[in-house]
């Protein structure tokens, strides 16, 4: 059998010029999801303003809701 | 009495030619009906999001498109794929990278997102590795709502 080598420590990212759509997890925020999803916490109005239909305080996100990240502009 | 039964005669020869007369024609045979038009043409389904393209490459712009596509990278590269489509709608992209050696292969990560693009798209997927890359013989399939619409192949040397 051959050796093979650890992948455990591979990270990976995905964006699109499309709007996406992220389900959120336990623990997340709206600035981590700001972090994973382009790379800066500091952009998580964007995801604000993008959910403000279904989202009235940006501390109050939950497990299951599903988010519109739009591609940076 | 002969102009009696003359008068007779012609009174009856009036009565048949008017009954004659008030005798309706036959209806005319149904017109033909009409062809039937030509049923419309059904509307087309809604294509949906369709994969255009996949290209491999060590950066991508703000386009989401590789700048330098290659399918060869060195040990400390970031890899993206970035994958065209077409058509508008909801739609799941995926991609799964494998890492083939002695003929067994692993998996080096999954990875997914859901886009809901109106139009032309481009979506990135990207992997990196801080300790480097093992050198060898990598492959990339691109799944579609679960299937898989591409596959591309890559070394790291």
């Amino acid at each position: 059998m051959a050796d093979m080598p650890d992948f455990s420590n591979v990270e990976s990212g995905s964006s699109s010029t499309a709007t996406k759509i992220y389900e959120v997890k336990p623990g997340d925020s709206l600035s981590k999801i700001a972090k994973r999803e382009y790379g800066d916490a500091n952009k998580w109005p964007q995801i604000f303003e993008a959910n403000k239909d279904v989202l009235k305080d940006p501390n109050k996100i939950y497990p299951g809701q599903k988010l519109k990240i739009p591609a940076l502009t | 009495m002969t102009s009696m039964l003359r008068l007779a005669a012609l009174a009856a020869a009036s009565v048949i030619a008017l009954a004659a007369c008030g005798k309706k024609e036959p209806p005319p045979p149904p017109a033909p009906a009409p062809a039937p038009a030509p049923a419309p043409a059904p509307a087309p389904a809604p294509a949906g999001v369709v994969l255009s393209a996949v290209t491999l490459g060590k950066a991508v712009g703000a386009d989401k498109k590789v700048t330098a596509a290659t399918e060869v990278f060195a040990k400390a590269d970031t890899i993206h794929a970035s994958i065209d489509t077409t058509g508008a709608g909801t739609a799941t992209l995926a991609a799964k990278w494998t890492f083939t050696k002695d003929g067994k292969t692993v998996t080096v990560k999954e990875d997914s997102a859901t886009i809901t693009p109106t139009g032309p798209a481009t979506t990135e997927f990207h992997i990196a590795k801080p300790d480097g890359w093992p050198v060898g013989d990598y492959q990339v399939e691109v799944l579609l709502d679960g299937k898989v619409v591409s596959t591309k192949s890559f070394k790291v040397q």
